[in-house]
């Protein structure tokens, strides 16, 4: 499906991949991709979100407060409120296992085995937003993806946490649809 | 531990945000301890089979879940 995207498109996707990494997610999520829009810096998609009034240090910041389904850290003090010694738990398993054995294992590391091998699946949203920006160009009448269609994609996809990201921010999809047609027309006349 | 925190922990024991950070991390160490045991186990020649019957799972689920670290 990669064939018509741009050069910025495809960097967004494999920019995408690594947000996730680097926030230990364990599948490309929606807010990966927007994440990655900032580090690819493609005229359209941000000069529209700055004329929506977007401020990217907000929208990395929310982006960075989504954490769920990250493992938690192994929290010395919360486990003690239910009696659990850490230290102690620490100290029995590296008698067994060797120094560092419970902090070294890819649990405690903060991620499943895909991270770690390098392939990080999209999730269901992800993928149904990258499909959708295909939609949003054709709907726009452009031949080729570019990352302002991701944009679109990614304000499309309900069900994606960057839709909820870009919402708060007043951000729609009628308005956005408006801002990337007109830039396009633009850098194409 | 401070003794600060002691006495937090003690006098919010029907806080939620203590009573669920304890439960994520008991998760965590579980986690762990989990991975650690599985590896040992493959380690010593175990089949999946032998070490879902201990764990209490089905085979098909440690097996997915552990195949990828190459144990």
């Amino acid at each position: 499906m990669f064939e018509r995207f741009t050069r910025e498109a495809r960097q967004v996707v494999v920019e995408a991949q690594e947000e996730a990494r680097s926030r230990k997610a364990d599948e490309i999520r929606t807010e990966h991709l927007l994440a990655a829009l900032y580090t690819v810096r493609d005229d359209v998609a941000l000069a529209v979100l700055e004329q929506l009034g977007v401020d990217e240090t907000d929208v990395l910041r929310d982006i960075d407060r989504l954490h769920s389904g990250e493992p938690a850290a192994l929290d010395a003090e919360a486990l003690s409120t239910i009696g659990i010694d850490l230290d102690e738990v620490r100290r029995q398993v590296e008698e067994a296992f060797g120094p560092g054995a419970l902090d070294r294992t890819r649990a405690a590391l903060g991620g499943p085995a895909g991270r770690l091998l390098g392939h990080i699946p999209f999730e269901g949203p992800a993928k149904k937003a990258l499909e959708l920006s295909l939609r949003e160009a054709r709907h726009l009448g452009h031949d080729h993806i570019g990352a302002g269609h991701i944009l679109l994609g990614l304000i499309h996809t309900e069900g994606g946490a960057a839709h909820h990201v870009l919402a708060a921010r007043g951000v729609g999809l009628e308005r956005t649809r408006a801002a990337v047609e007109q830039l396009a027309r633009r850098e194409a006349g | 531990m401070s003794d600060a925190t002691k006495v937090a922990a003690a006098a919010s024991s029907r806080d939620p945000a203590v009573g669920l950070a304890a439960v994520a991390s008991l998760r965590g160490l579980l986690e762990s301890l989990e991975e650690l045991q599985v590896s040992n186990a493959r380690a010593q020649g175990w089949s999946w089979q032998q070490i879902a019957d201990v764990l209490r799972v089905s085979r098909q689920a440690v097996h997915k879940k552990y195949r990828r670290y190459g144990f």
